[in-house]
């Protein structure tokens, strides 16, 4: 269309001027003045500096029961609106706001905040951590898996990207990863009390607990003295004598020295590593042995 | 060429000057020296680039398939099977792996690629193309009758 | 990376010594295999960019066997790049004034040409006989099978072997052994 309207516009002109001033060169498509604009336009915005953050609520278009109703929909989640209302409320907002109330001479508004929330949260969280991975794994690496979990920068991830950080009722701002990470616990509490624990629980096994998909838990717990910890392991079991043999051994005298360690006990072999040199090849034989140990974990019923 | 149109009496070179180089520029913006930053000497590498990149879409899939085809040997060699046995042993068991997969195999899964060796060897003992001195060693893991459809009445 | 996954890498990426028994053996064919083991094409993990490839060590260099007339026939050429620089040497010749360079030769010609070959030659050590340092030795953990058995001589069997083995004919009284 745009081609054909110079057509049209030197057509109407030539029968209306009867054919006589035809300008050829007169081309209104070639739009030379929109890269000076843009250069312009550029160097003004690189002079003034990048624009200031701004919380999202301070927008003209911003509607705060609309965003607060549209989370629970968007979650999939039924919530009660004045407890998850409540549960977006930190004390120290709450506070702030009845100070300034009285201040003002206003009757003071009853300011409800998510501290209670927050405890209740967290034992929600940690119960189903736990429940879940006493399932597969020891004690030892369940408590490392929970301290993974419910790390701030782990539940502040999950909080910030459900879309608390635009939500949230803080003093400060950029919400600070605490403020996050117990507004999601408040979150959790108040979703169990809108509905059921049952609920609260499949809610964080869908956002906490799929954070470890992918991962190695024995990525997350890391013993530090393998060997000892395996010997430990092996006494618990009866086994008390374990002899670490070289099996294999490449370029030793140089920089890529390879070791292959195996460990066995009673002619049958606990576990296989590698290293560039001996203590460290034992070492991980150590977790290697460790790992196949745990791989047939049954629990304690 | 011929104009209809009275408009296209006019040369048109497209748009604005500034637009159509840039779309050059951008082209030979990973270059050096001179060939990135002057129109006249970016435009002749970028048309040279532009003509490399054509040969070398062909290229690169010559190329991985040599490279498929290596790894796949080197794995095929650690359990003494040559290349060729192996693909056919495969095919007449039915097992349509390609050279990427089967790499892919040798690679990260060497337990995987070394049933499929066997596989491969029983098939090509069972169908002739191959004398194995040592093949009812492949029998504790494959049996006859899990390759072959055909089922014999006792 | 878990301390399991980085050895596991070390020990993907580990590099290998290998020995290899040159006496008797066809240059040319040992080439490929030695070429094979320096380049790291006997590794499923294998990339042309990837630093992949083992260290050979080649013993025996001056007792390898050449086929047919190779020795008189085959010629190695070289120009030192002045006019009339060139020069043309027998393999024989080659042979005797460096045992190691047949081998050497026929190692790196079995390459391609590209940046990567003189360092994989880097990982090539080759020994006339068979004294090779103690450091060396110490870092060898395999051995590659020579290509073909290495014969037995005439004068390497015991006297009373020979004597007692089966004739087929005895000499004539007048017949003159050489």
């Amino acid at each position: 269309m745009s081609l054909c309207r110079p057509t049209f516009s030197l057509l109407r002109k030539c029968i209306g001027q009867n054919l006589y001033n035809l300008r050829l060169s007169d081309s209104r498509s070639i739009k030379r003045w929109v890269s000076p604009t843009l250069r312009e336009l550029k160097r003004r915005r690189d002079r003034i500096g990048p624009e200031p953050e701004r919380p999202r609520s301070s927008f003209l278009e911003w509607n705060y029961e609309a965003e607060v109703y549209a989370f629970g929909k968007r979650l999939g989640e039924e919530f009660d609106k004045n407890l998850l209302k409540r549960a977006l409320i930190q004390r120290e907002y709450a506070n702030k706001q009845e100070f300034a109330a009285r201040e003002k001479g206003l009757p003071t508004p009853e300011m409800l905040h998510n501290y209670e929330l927050i405890q209740e949260g967290s034992k929600i969280i940690s119960k189903v951590i736990i429940d879940e991975y006493e399932k597969l794994y020891p004690q030892d690496i369940v408590k490392a898996v929970h301290e993974y979990l419910t790390t701030e920068d782990m539940l502040s991830h999950v909080g910030k990207h459900i879309g608390l950080k635009d939500l949230v009722l803080t003093n400060e701002f950029p919400v600070v990863n605490e403020t996050l990470s117990n507004t999601f616990k408040a979150v959790v509490a108040a979703l169990k009390q809108s509905q059921n624990l049952e609920r609260a629980e499949l809610f964080v096994k869908d956002f906490l607990l799929s954070q470890m998909n992918g991962k190695d838990v024995y990525e997350i717990w890391d013993p530090k003295n393998p060997y000892e910890y395996l010997m430990k392991l092996l006494n618990d079991k009866g086994i008390s004598e374990v002899e670490p043999r070289l099996c294999n051994q490449s370029a030793v005298n140089t920089i890529l020295a390879n070791y292959q360690i195996g460990l066995y006990s009673n002619k049958k072999l606990l576990g296989i590593g590698w290293g560039e040199n001996v203590e460290v090849a034992k070492e991980t034989a150590a977790i290697d042995a460790i790992q196949r140990l745990f791989r047939n974990y049954v629990p304690k019923q | 060429m011929v104009f209809t149109s009275v408009v296209n009496f006019v040369r048109s070179r497209g748009p604005d000057e500034f637009w159509r180089k840039r779309k050059v520029f951008r082209l030979a913006a990973a270059f050096q020296g001179r060939k990135r930053n002057c129109y006249s000497i970016a435009i002749r590498y970028v048309h040279r680039a532009l003509v490399y990149a054509t040969k070398g879409r062909k290229l690169k899939k010559i190329d991985m398939k040599n490279l498929f085809e290596t790894r796949v040997q080197a794995a095929c060699e650690q359990h003494n099977v040559g290349y060729a046995t192996f693909r056919e042993g495969l095919v007449r068991s039915d097992i349509m792996l390609n050279r990427k997969t089967l790499a892919d195999l040798a690679c990260w899964e060497p337990y995987t690629f070394k049933a499929l060796t066997d596989i491969a060897q029983r098939k090509a003992v069972d169908d002739g193309l191959l004398d194995l001195k040592n093949a009812d060693s492949l029998d504790s893991t494959i049996t006859r009758g899990i390759i072959t459809d055909s089922v014999k009445p006792k | 990376m878990s301390a399991l996954k980085r050895v596991q890498q070390w020990a993907t990426f580990a590099r290998i010594w290998h020995l290899y028994d040159a006496a008797w053996q066809n240059p040319f064919d040992s080439a490929q295999v030695i070429k094979k083991h320096l380049m790291g094409l006997h590794k499923p993990i294998y990339h042309t960019m990837s630093q992949c490839g083992d260290v050979v060590v080649v013993i025996n260099s001056a007792d390898i066997a050449l086929p047919g007339d190779e020795w008189k026939k085959r010629v190695y050429f070289h120009h030192t790049g002045y006019p009339g620089g060139a020069s043309w040497t027998l393999a024989w010749e080659l042979h005797e004034k460096d045992p190691t360079m047949v081998l050497k030769k026929a190692v790196y010609n079995s390459m391609d040409g590209n940046i990567q070959r003189r360092y994989t030659m880097q990982r090539l050590l080759i020994f006339p006989d068979s004294n090779v340092p103690k450091d060396i030795l110490e870092n060898i953990s395999n051995q590659l099978r020579p290509l073909r058995k290495v014969p037995k001589r005439l004068d390497h069997y015991p006297e009373k072997e020979v004597k007692e083995f089966p004739k087929i004919i005895d000499y004539p009284k007048d017949y003159i052994v050489k």
